[in-house]
């Protein structure tokens, strides 16, 4: 397989070659009086914008949250329609055409890497945008090449796309946007959700793509240390309209007061860090809380195991910050030592300080008593809101939260409502009392959601990445209520790449090191939409989805029409004795066909028992007799499911999705939008059932148990399916940004892949047919045929 | 050259913009999460219908939900149809019991309640409609399972009538109910901001 650095053109990659001008070059920039008001908004995002910025600037945008920032971005992607709602006005040009009419001139990406993925692919998803610009196939080819170079890159085009870290991910994401070759290229916060390797590593790209393209970029960023160095110019966007202060990096950040505007707007600027006293660690140390020992983790109950030999003593008053590499299952430990997660070897003990009651390992805890003792505050805020209002959220904690191994509340209504009132005002949050959680902005957030966890008032709070993505003025008022927190002689567990913050909590440091056979680093996980690949290699592997797809339907669909075993056997027979070319083994197939073996008894049993009874009797079951009758039809019924749904193991032993959806576009003719939008959703599958476990822990951490009466389960279950809704909807409005950004939604687009229907493939279908028909046949000369709707 | 811009008026209303397309997609695909989730304990309720074996369709409608989910926060000629389809095609991928009939089950469920979507010509998504949705997609899959796919050849005629008519009632209440809730819910978080039902829960019930 080709790889980045093996193949080079002769020609630079980047050049255009459908007729218009090569855009090699950058795109300037002008806004005139421009302004935008998003829909069921009164007040406009931006007003009175007045904007130049020359073809190859570098320019960062800062400002506090709701300047308009990101709207300014999209906008320039064309992103923003106006309709009987929304509303812009003035002028927005780009090299002097009006913004939204430059197809393929701009590339955006945005800050969560998993929406800025779309294909399952490396090749595929750099290929997408370029595709959608109808680029020809051949020359796609070298744009990758170029792309996954000028990014750094260095993977086979077929490696999975899962299975890339975060800053990985975003590195794709800029190749996909070099190989449309933009002249102007928009990034929104693209490192906000990465560590400290991942910040540089997206950096290093950006510049070195721009260095090679020439492209204008325009960046949002709150953190600007890393990207100060490399700009031209800083614009500071004003709340409400125009621009703020404007000049170089040098100038703007130089002592002064516009520095101190923008630290008291939240912007990091370079060189700034939020200062407090040391604190004195040690000076209101408690007993011990919590500890483990030999403790090994893994992230599913039975799994892999991530880490091993974990040995802390968590005292009150203390803070800890875990680090450790990535996927050296930091995280992992953290849930372990939060009762979400059930430990693989060892112990984990709370002490009788924290817990009065004989059971010591939290994981064995109802989820209403582990609130009011450990409290654990996820990275996504949004998975653990449970409510419809910021006053509800933080009620919820300590109104379910129970006396250790009794049902009785643990607190009053009046200490609730006091606790309430306290934190409201506390985090400033008293003016959203009402609000809904999810409508908060980000900082907000983050504070509610810890807010909700010492609602309850845990003595060891566990916090995963609690700084990731938040502005300066968010970061320094958690780190204040965190140390007053530990004044009050709480327990701190933090997993943080963050060393200042770590420093500002005075914490001591807990490496974390994967298991000797490998954490879950990247490059090891793949998705759940890639074939097999024995069956990828296979002869059926290399056939065009669809006449496997056609002959499956043709092969089984005498079944539906005739409830008999002959039919049914003989296609049970037919697909035995074609799993060598679908590379299959035995043991194989039944380890992916044992469920619908499993199904079929269960169907042959139901029909068995109730069937109509006819010959001998051969068992009296209370009521129900079974006779030579009902066993025939058992028999008959179950061979039948069986043999409808084993051919479908074949299909999806060797297809590839993204190959299917290609060949259902370009062969049966249906709209691409639909087939390859749908083929994005299921890219998410994988994450989504992640995001249902994780949810499952976040909500058992706010007091939302899994145990209890069948009302209270089903509530339960119905707000787990809620929140997982709400995340899926917030990752499909991002996908849609970044599918729209790269061009997608026309009528005309090419294929890099393109959808080969041949004899092999006819033959296939063919041989579908004749297993159906020799089926149906066979059943008919033997007499066995039986007509279901007869 | 351009792109992106909705042409005005009526079209834009039923035209299928990008982020339609993609959300109805992500609708179905974690439909298909739920489907798994679901399929690990639904059978705790088996034990329930035991006593008529019918009666299980009354949970059926756990099925039917993505179909009318997704019309309603969508709110697209398709939608029903679509968001079906893809979450019958993700159950299939995960591994199905039935095959490729799943995806046949699928589009005729679909086909139930965007029939009713269709009769109010996408304009109506209150309370009475999304019921009506949900007593379609019922009715049709019932009716489908029975009659054409004859998954209960041991059910006497009456079981048959018994069955269909109590999975419309579990796509009334389940699809129906449930689907209009989540969506009033949906839209208060300000997750369907981009979409046609952002201003869903502030819209009459019954209007």
């Amino acid at each position: 397989m080709a790889t980045a650095s093996m193949l080079q053109g002769d020609r630079d990659p980047f050049v255009r070659t459908d007729g218009q001008k090569a855009r090699a070059v950058g795109v300037s920039v002008s806004a005139r009086d421009w302004g935008w008001r998003h829909a069921g908004r009164t007040d406009p995002a931006l007003w009175g914008l007045d904007l130049e910025i020359r073809a190859g600037e570098r320019v960062l945008l800062a400002g506090p949250s709701g300047a308009g920032k990101s709207s300014l971005l999209y906008a320039l992607a064309g992103l923003l329609a106006e309709d009987d709602e929304s509303s812009a006005s003035g002028e927005l040009l780009l090299d002097g055409n009006p913004a939204g009419h430059c197809r393929g001139l701009v590339g955006l990406m945005q800050q969560d890497p998993e929406t800025q993925v779309i294909q399952a692919r490396v090749g595929d998803d750099v290929a997408f945008g370029a595709e959608n610009l109808s680029v020809p196939p051949e020359e796609i080819q070298e744009r990758i090449i170029a792309a996954l170079q000028a990014v750094g890159l260095d993977i086979p085009l077929d490696h999975p796309t899962a299975a890339l870290s975060g800053g990985q991910k975003q590195r794709l994401a800029l190749a996909g946007i070099l190989a449309m070759g933009p002249g102007l290229v928009l990034l929104d916060e693209p490192t906000a959700n990465l560590d400290p390797e991942g910040v540089l590593e997206v950096r290093d790209a950006v510049i070195r793509a721009l260095d090679a393209t020439g492209a204008t970029l325009l960046i949002v960023e709150h953190r600007l240390e890393a990207w100060a160095h490399h700009m031209d110019r800083v614009i500071v966007l004003e709340p409400g309209g125009g621009i703020a202060h404007q000049g170089t990096p040098s100038e703007l950040f130089a002592p002064g007061p516009v520095r101190e505007e923008l630290i008291s707007a939240g912007v990091w600027v370079p060189g700034y860090t939020p200062v407090f006293e040391a604190r004195i660690d040690g000076a209101q140390e408690g007993p011990v809380l919590l500890e483990s020992r030999e403790l090994a983790v893994a992230r599913k109950a039975g799994g892999r195991v991530a880490a091993e030999g974990l040995e802390i003593a968590v005292r009150g008053g203390q803070a800890w910050c875990i680090r450790g590499a990535n996927g050296a299952g930091k995280s992992t430990f953290a849930l372990t030592l939060g009762g979400l997660l059930p430990k693989a070897a060892g112990t984990v003990l709370a002490t009788p300080e924290l817990a009065s009651v004989p059971e010591a390992d939290p994981y064995r805890w109802r989820a209403t008593e582990l609130v009011g003792r450990i409290g654990s505050v996820f990275q996504e805020p949004e998975h653990q809101f449970v409510t419809n209002s910021v006053a509800e959220e933080l009620a919820f904690g300590p109104t379910h939260a129970v006396k250790p191994g009794t049902r009785q509340p643990l607190f009053t209504h009046g200490q609730i409502q006091e606790r309430v009132q306290e934190l409201l005002v506390r985090l400033r949050l008293a003016h959203l009392a009402d609000a809904n959680p999810f409508t908060l902005s980000g900082g907000e957030k983050r504070r509610l959601s810890v807010a909700t966890v010492l609602a309850s008032g845990p003595q060891v709070l566990i916090l995963d990445e609690p700084t990731f993505g938040q502005d300066a003025n968010t970061w320094r008022e958690l780190a204040l209520l965190l140390r007053e927190e530990l004044q009050r002689g709480t327990a701190i567990i933090a997993v943080t790449h963050d060393a200042e913050f770590a420093r500002a909590l005075g914490s001591r440091e807990f490496t974390v090191e994967a298991a000797a056979h490998g954490g879950k680093g990247p490059g090891k996980r793949a998705g759940l939409l890639e074939e097999d690949s024995n069956g990828a290699a296979s002869f059926l592997g290399s056939v065009n989805p669809l006449a496997k797809l056609a002959a499956v339907v043709l092969a089984t669909l005498p079944l539906i029409a005739s409830m008999d075993w002959l039919s049914s056997g003989l296609v049970v027979l037919a697909t035995l004795l074609a799993l060598p070319l679908a590379g299959m083994s035995i043991p194989r197939f039944l380890a992916r066909g044992w469920p619908l073996m499993m199904a079929a008894l269960f169907a042959a049993w139901g029909t068995t028992l109730v069937g109509r009874d006819s010959g001998a009797v051969l068992v009296h079951l209370g009521i129900f007799d079974i006779t030579e009758g009902s066993l025939a039809a058992g028999a008959a019924t179950g061979l039948r499911a069986f043999a409808v749904a084993i051919p479908a193991v074949l299909l999806l032993f060797t297809t590839d999705p993204t190959d299917l959806a290609n060949s259902l576009a370009q062969k049966a003719r249906l709209p691409h939008r639909f087939v390859l939008g749908a083929l994005a959703g299921m890219r998410l599958l994988g994450l989504m059932i992640e995001e249902w476990t994780t949810l499952g822990m976040a909500r058992r951490a706010r007091g939302v148990g899994s145990r209890g009466s069948a009302l209270a389960r089903l509530r339960a279950n119905l707000g787990q399916v809620f929140a997982l809704l709400v995340q899926a909807i917030r990752r499909g409005s991002r996908l849609a940004v970044t599918m729209e950004a790269k061009g997608f939604g026309t009528t005309e687009r090419t294929w890099l892949r393109k959808s080969v229907f041949g004899f092999k493939d006819a033959a296939v279908a063919a041989s579908g047919l004749l297993i159906g028909l020799g089926a149906a046949c066979a059943a008919i000369a033997v007499g066995t045929w039986n007509l279901v709707w007869g | 050259m351009s792109i992106t811009k909705q042409p005005l008026g009526h079209h834009a209303a039923t035209s299928w913009r990008v982020v339609d397309i993609v959300i109805a997609a992500v609708i179905a695909v974690c439909s298909g999460v739920v489907f798994w989730a679901w399929n690990s304990t639904h059978h705790i309720f088996d034990a329930l219908f035991l006593a008529f074996p019918p009666a299980t369709s009354l949970i059926a409608g756990m099925w039917l939900f993505p179909a009318v989910l997704g019309a309603l926060i969508i709110r697209k000629p398709g939608a029903a149809i679509f968001c079906e389809l893809v979450a019958a095609a993700v159950s299939m991928l995960m591994g199905s019991e039935f095959g490729w009939t799943v995806l046949a089950a699928g589009l005729v469920q679909g086909l139930g309640a965007e029939i009713v979507f269709a009769a109010f010509r996408y304009r109506k998504f209150n309370l009475p409609v999304a019921l009506l949705a949900g007593a379609g997609a019922g009715l049709f899959g019932g009716a489908n399972t029975a009659y054409v796919f004859r998954s209960f050849p041991e059910y006497t005629q009456g079981m048959l009538v018994v069955y269909v008519v109590c999975m419309g009632i579990s796509g009334i209440v389940i699809a129906g109910l449930l689907s209009f809730l989540a969506t009033r819910a949906l839209a208060k978080t300000g997750a369907l901001s981009a979409l046609g039902s952002r201003k869903a829960a502030s819209e009459p019930i019954f209007g």
